[in-house]
């Protein structure tokens, strides 16, 4: 291979030849940083596209209105207006910023709970006992994974409706505890995490099948649990669509909801004041919990994402 | 119920994981993925039997109420007649189809996803396997930064995007017309460029997403493989075009099928950018939907057209899949490769 040497500046160049080894090191050391130099601005490119409107939120929440049309978009104003921003959100159309929070808040944790619950129990149920209809289930949950579930909410509406439950909790809710990919992913789990040995040996004790699930399997489903918990909490806390369609009380609705309604007055004529720096700062208040606490959950998360994807490679 | 991007709709994982997975674990065949044999092993039937069937329950009551029953009510209001509610057969369908605006939607759809969804793929492609390879530095940290905006719901995306993209409130629209390059400040909201913008809102949001089930997909494949082609002299650019990059062909298929059907299930982004760039209420075939159930209150009309949005969406979805099995012989090849 000492041919490869003679292909300079190819990639070839990265290989030590006997001939002339500081020479060709010299050169896989500058083909080397050439390379590194080239992804890394690409990398940095995106990163920047990634972190601009980001940094844009942050620097526009410290802005009053005047300010954000007068100021340097992209610079901090030369007097903060973090307090009276902050103020203005809390009390201004009756205070329901604080109802949204909350709102949201127990939307996501509720939803979250249950539904990992109500998953974990399916999944598992699934992977470690063979039963009469279970091929049936299994059905159900694949088969709705191929459902665009955007088809179902006007239905939906009408259905909750029809029983009383619009405009409600638990309304929002319960839909969402309906989550196939989390029975699908913890199905897959249960089979990988709990062996079958060890569930025997907990039966030949005498415990029963329940006590053998809460005792045996749930300390090794637990990391499972986690990615679930989070899946879901982000998308209850991200979703729209659903809380948009079945909720009409203001004090009911989540962040989303809530601040969507406020910005699509902000260009409409004769709508009051519009809320530029309300509608900033709650956007900031809605997205930074999770962004302070995403370098820590982001391996469990990245899991459950990949889990369906990754097996077949 | 999840929104249209909810990512944990991971819809082609019916049609591409089952068979995979029991490739993987290599003790159920392909042909039975909810067979018999129960993967931990347990006693067929009996006690434990009664015992699996209770633990679903709780979900599939649920899933009866919530899932099936409206699935089952879209069907029926679909063929009813909005004014009578009587019996009106294909009524509500051929009204679906007879409309101009529901088409141009759907079109406008097609041809966003054509781009975006392209541009977004090779994006999402080449950051990760820049990141796998050893001319990445702070790996950690640009994982971590791409990954964010799945943080960030998508109507506050929609909205931070907007107030960046209007003339009054970012200076840096103003710069090429204060150079002489154009008449006026730039304004990427205006009818003919929102669509343009709405791409680059829907890549913000989803590149990284995408991006990170690639890099976890390229850290399993396995190091032997590489080593091996690095002993043959191949340079690390060849290693990521010939070995890599088929390696994880399965899922690059896969995030593109779930692109495609977020793309035509797109909602609250122009939702968002209509209460700013004014460009209608019929822009996407989702909010046409909506429009006909809650504005005009035709709910039979928007059923037949949820059921027509959900057929385009697997036909385009299967049509995509058969194309790049045919050409990329996704059905058996890589699956040998795994263990």
């Amino acid at each position: 291979m000492t041919a490869a040497g003679s292909v300079a500046g190819s990639a070839q160049t990265r290989r030590v030849t006997a001939s002339a080894p500081g020479r060709d090191a010299r050169r896989a050391r500058a083909a080397r940083r050439a390379k590194t130099a080239a992804g890394t601005t690409l990398a940095v490119i995106a990163a920047v596209y990634v972190l601009v409107p980001i940094y844009w939120l942050v620097m526009a929440s410290a802005k009053n209105t005047p300010q954000l049309f007068s100021t340097s978009t992209f610079l901090p104003p030369s007097h903060l207006s973090w307090g009276e921003n902050f103020r203005l959100l809390f009390t201004v159309d009756g205070g329901y910023f604080g109802f949204w929070i909350l709102n949201s808040a127990i939307y996501a944790l509720v939803t979250a709970t249950l539904a990992t619950a109500v998953s974990t129990l399916c999944g598992y149920g699934l992977a470690k006992y063979s039963f009469r209809g279970r091929r049936i289930v299994f059905a159900f949950v694949v088969g709705s994974l191929l459902v665009p579930t955007t088809a179902l909410v006007v239905p939906l509406f009408l259905l909750e409706h029809d029983i009383h439950l619009i405009n409600s909790y638990q309304g929002v809710i319960l839909p969402l505890l309906v989550y196939p990919f989390g029975v699908y992913f913890m199905w897959l789990f249960s089979a990988d995490a709990v062996p079958g040995a060890l569930l025997d040996a907990a039966r030949i004790d005498g415990a029963g099948e329940f006590k053998v699930f809460w005792k045996v399997s749930r300390p090794s489903l637990m990391p499972g649990m986690v990615t679930l918990f989070l899946l879901s909490f982000i998308g209850t806390w991200n979703n729209y669509f659903l809380p948009l369609v079945l909720l009409g009380t203001t004090t009911k609705f989540p962040l989303t909801v809530g601040l969507t309604a406020w910005a699509s007055e902000l260009n409409s004529p004769g709508a009051g004041q519009p809320l530029y720096p309300e509608v900033i700062l709650g956007s900031l208040i809605s997205v930074l919990p999770m962004l302070i606490l995403f370098p820590f959950l982001q391996k469990y998360i990245a899991r459950g994402l990949t889990f369906g994807a990754i097996v077949g490679e | 119920m999840r929104t249209s991007w909810q990512p944990a709709v991971a819809t082609p994982d019916g049609a591409l994981a089952p068979g995979a997975t029991a490739a993987k674990r290599g003790r159920r065949r392909k042909s039975e993925p909810g067979g018999r044999t129960a993967p931990g092993g347990t006693a067929a039937g009996g006690l434990g039997g009664r015992a699996g069937l209770t633990m679903t329950l709780p979900f599939m009551i649920l899933y009866a109420l919530f899932f099936l029953a409206p699935f089952l009510y879209s069907i029926v209001l679909s063929l009813r007649s909005p004014q009578t509610g009587a019996f009106v057969g294909l009524f509500n369908y051929r009204n679906a189809v007879g409309n101009g605006l529901f088409w141009s939607a759907v079109i406008r759809m097609a041809y966003f996803g054509a781009i975006q969804v392209t541009v977004m793929i090779v994006l999402a492609v080449v950051l990760a396997l820049f990141l796998d390879s050893p001319y990445c530095l702070r790996r950690k940290a640009f994982a971590l930064i791409y990954f964010l905006p799945y943080a960030v719901p998508g109507v506050i995306a929609a909205m931070m995007w907007a107030f960046l993209l209007q003339p009054d409130l970012d200076n840096a629209l103003k710069v090429p017309h204060l150079l002489g390059l154009a008449s006026g400040p730039l304004n990427p909201l205006s009818y003919g460029f929102v669509l343009y913008a709405m791409m680059l809102i829907v890549t913000w949001e989803w590149t990284g997403y995408n991006m990170t089930i690639l890099l976890t997909s390229l850290t399993s494949v396995p190091r032997e493989v590489l080593e091996s082609g690095k002993i043959d002299g191949a340079s690390e650019l060849s290693i990521a075009w010939r070995i890599k990059l088929p390696m994880i062909r399965r899922t690059i298929a896969f995030i593109t099928i779930i692109s495609i059907i977020g793309t035509l299930q797109l909602f609250n982004e122009p939702v968002v950018l209509n209460d700013i760039a004014s460009m209608g209420s019929s822009y996407s075939p989702n909010q046409i939907i909506y429009n006909t159930a809650f504005s005009f209150g035709n709910e039979q009309l928007a059923a037949a057209q949820s059921i027509i949005l959900a057929l385009i969406t697997v036909v385009a979805t299967a049509v995509f899949y058969r194309i790049v099995r045919q050409r990329f012989g996704l059905a058996g090849t890589v699956r040998g490769a795994a263990r």
